[in-house]
């Protein structure tokens, strides 16, 4: 039994992947003026490497997985979001300095660099959910205990 | 007859919830008057105030990361160690692997 699913799937999948990456970074960098944000932006991401996973099967999967790489950018993630959080460590935690001052991303509501820390952070978090998430859909499907 | 009078009591109750949590006249805790409904009640302070403090035309957004982030730090953490604690649990354990 072959492990990827036929051709019709596999073109589909070609064709789509592109287009659902796309669409999660678009929710990921829109985080602050539209509904969504990294969560959400980061699941979307992770739903085309599922769709990857299940349209060309485990090995293929795996041949471009590569453990420490998801794990350098999961790490990179979190540590993105304390250190921005960390900012405004002078007034208090998650005190968001970089719009009250004006720092850096401080333009008018509503336009895309606005908002102070948001879209950094809701970047660091959709990276973060985006490699966990594929970690977690790689161990459960590589790590499986029954045989066919 | 039973089942009618269980589904009334349950009714009773619901429309009891409802009385104490009503805002206007319901039980109240803490501070009285005006300061209770704007202290328990935040949701329009974060329309009004949110885009001139965060930034964030979306409000969600701007609660996530900002007022509430303490939650989201725990959202993350437990997204870690729910994964970390898959791949542990599903690890091939080293026996298994020498057989």
């Amino acid at each position: 039994m072959s492990e990827d699913m036929g051709l019709i799937v596999k073109s589909t999948a070609r064709a789509t992947i592109p287009l659902i990456g796309i669409f999660g970074a678009y929710i990921v960098s829109h985080g602050h003026l539209t509904p969504g944000g990294g969560f959400q932006g980061g699941a979307t991401i992770a739903g085309a490497g599922v769709l990857f996973l299940i349209a060309f099967g485990l090995s293929e999967a795996k041949k471009r997985y590569d453990h420490h790489v998801y794990s350098a950018l999961e790490s990179l993630g979190g540590l993105t979001f304390l250190g921005i959080a960390m900012l405004g460590l002078s007034v208090a935690f998650f005190y968001n300095v970089l719009w009250r001052k004006g720092i850096a991303f401080a333009g008018k509501p509503g336009t895309l660099l606005s908002a102070g820390y948001l879209p950094i952070m809701n970047l660091a978090v959709g990276l973060k959910v985006f490699a966990g998430l594929i970690s977690a859909i790689i161990a459960i499907a590589s790590y499986r205990r029954w045989n066919e | 007859m039973k089942k009618a009078l269980g589904a009334l009591a349950l009714l009773f109750i619901l429309g009891i919830l409802l009385i104490v949590a009503n805002p206007n006249y319901g039980l109240k805790f803490g501070l009285s008057g005006k300061d209770w409904q704007t202290y328990r009640y935040t949701d329009q302070y974060y329309i009004e105030h949110g885009i001139e403090e965060v930034g964030g035309t979306n409000i969600v957004t701007d609660i996530v990361f900002d007022y509430r982030g303490y939650d989201t730090i725990g959202e993350a953490t437990v997204l870690f160690t729910a994964i970390a604690g898959a791949v542990a649990l599903l690890r091939p354990r080293r026996r298994d692997v020498n057989e």
